[in-house]
């Protein structure tokens, strides 16, 4: 009795994960059918045993937030999902190992613009993430990564930027035109990652001089 | 850029390139091994491990890949295609490995914590078929390699 084929069913079973917000999607095969029904379960790797995901057991969607069952940045884990069709017919897919820390991708940090006369100010806030240490307190990325820093530049015109770096959150960019427009992006940087973030973009322009000259 | 395993120093190793390296025979390498209920690294190789244990640990742990995984795996490496990148890895590791000099001096009970962890790792690998141990074994270096980022200094 050769085993029946049923890869039509499902396909590309993984995890998408974005600051440690960690999604498991995955597609109905050619032949997937709109009442196929999906179950979820996962599991740490070097475990015997797969755990059921509550809430996603017999889900008509195609995808399940799995970020509370591996918010361990340490460890590494499996996911599979079982897919049902109304004739009956089944299929179980897994996903490749999965590690939080090497496979998240970062966001664009969370920054305030301030103009000022002769200068931009740029103040970064904290990135959470719902990671949490053993004693409960919420991880930033800072704390996930010692060897995150910020890359801040200010585009002068089409050919000149200035630029600046560091580990700090607040930056200013000195001696501007008053009462004119600059665009400043900023990213986050992971060396040993590597990993960068798609930049956060503001458009700000300085104050006018009020000043008697 | 060096490591730090306690009073070990290991230098010019980039440890971005053993990550490159790393991903790139990591598909190969894991289509191989479908066992997914045994990790040979476990938390109890690694976790929590003190300074002074780690040049301890590292040395024998690196040793074991090279004497062992490195030197058995080498001949799928054609066969995967991944003969760079495992030489990446393989050469990195014996930097690392010659500039190690774990202290003799140190309380016997520290080196001796540090071989109970690696026996832990070694026995793991021995329950194994040896294709399959060396699959797996070559498959969790992004394991060590996470553990020794705690002992990078920039």
């Amino acid at each position: 009795h050769l085993a029946e084929d049923t890869s039509d069913l499902l396909q590309h079973v993984k995890f998408q994960s974005t600051n440690f917000e960690n999604i498991l999607t995955w597609d109905s095969g050619p032949e997937g059918t709109p009442d196929t029904v999906y179950s979820i379960e996962y599991k740490t790797y070097g475990e015997r045993e797969w755990l059921a995901k509550e809430g996603c057991q017999r889900i008509a969607r195609k995808s399940c937030n799995l970020t509370a069952e591996t918010s361990n940045l340490n460890e590494l884990y499996y996911a599979r999902v079982t897919a049902v069709s109304s004739g009956g017919r089944s299929a179980t897919r897994m996903t490749d190992r999965f590690s939080p820390r090497q496979h998240t991708t970062i966001k664009p940090p969370d920054v305030t613009c301030i103009p000022k006369v002769r200068s931009i100010q740029m103040i970064v806030h904290p990135n959470p993430t719902p990671a949490h240490k053993g004693d409960g307190h919420q991880l930033t990325l800072e704390d996930i990564f010692s060897d995150l820093f910020y890359h801040l530049e200010l585009h002068i015109n089409h050919t000149y930027q200035m630029h600046l770096e560091g580990k700090q959150r607040e930056y200013e960019f000195f001696g501007l035109t008053p009462d004119t427009e600059f665009l400043g992006t900023i990213r986050i940087l992971i060396p040993i990652g590597p990993k960068e973030s798609s930049p956060y973009v503001c458009r700000v322009k300085t104050l006018p001089d009020r000043t008697w000259t | 850029q060096e490591f730090r395993f306690g009073s070990c120093r290991a230098k010019g190793v980039v440890l971005q390139e053993l990550w490159e390296a790393f991903w790139a025979v990591k598909d190969a390498v894991r289509a191989q091994d479908n066992i997914t209920s045994v990790r040979l690294l476990r938390r109890e190789v690694l976790q929590d491990v003190s300074d002074a244990e780690s040049c301890h640990l590292i040395h024998s742990l690196l040793k074991f890949y090279l004497n062992t995984v490195f030197k058995h795996y080498y001949k799928r490496t054609v066969e995967f295609r991944t003969l760079k990148s495992f030489s990446t890895l393989a050469n990195n590791f014996i930097v690392i490995k010659s500039q190690l000099q774990p202290s003799q001096d140190e309380m016997f009970s520290i080196s001796e914590s540090a071989h109970r962890r690696f026996l832990l790792f070694q026995r793991a690998f021995k329950q194994l078929d040896i294709e399959a141990a060396l699959t797996k074994a070559f498959g969790e270096v992004d394991i060590l390699l996470t553990w020794m980022e705690k002992f990078y200094q920039l």
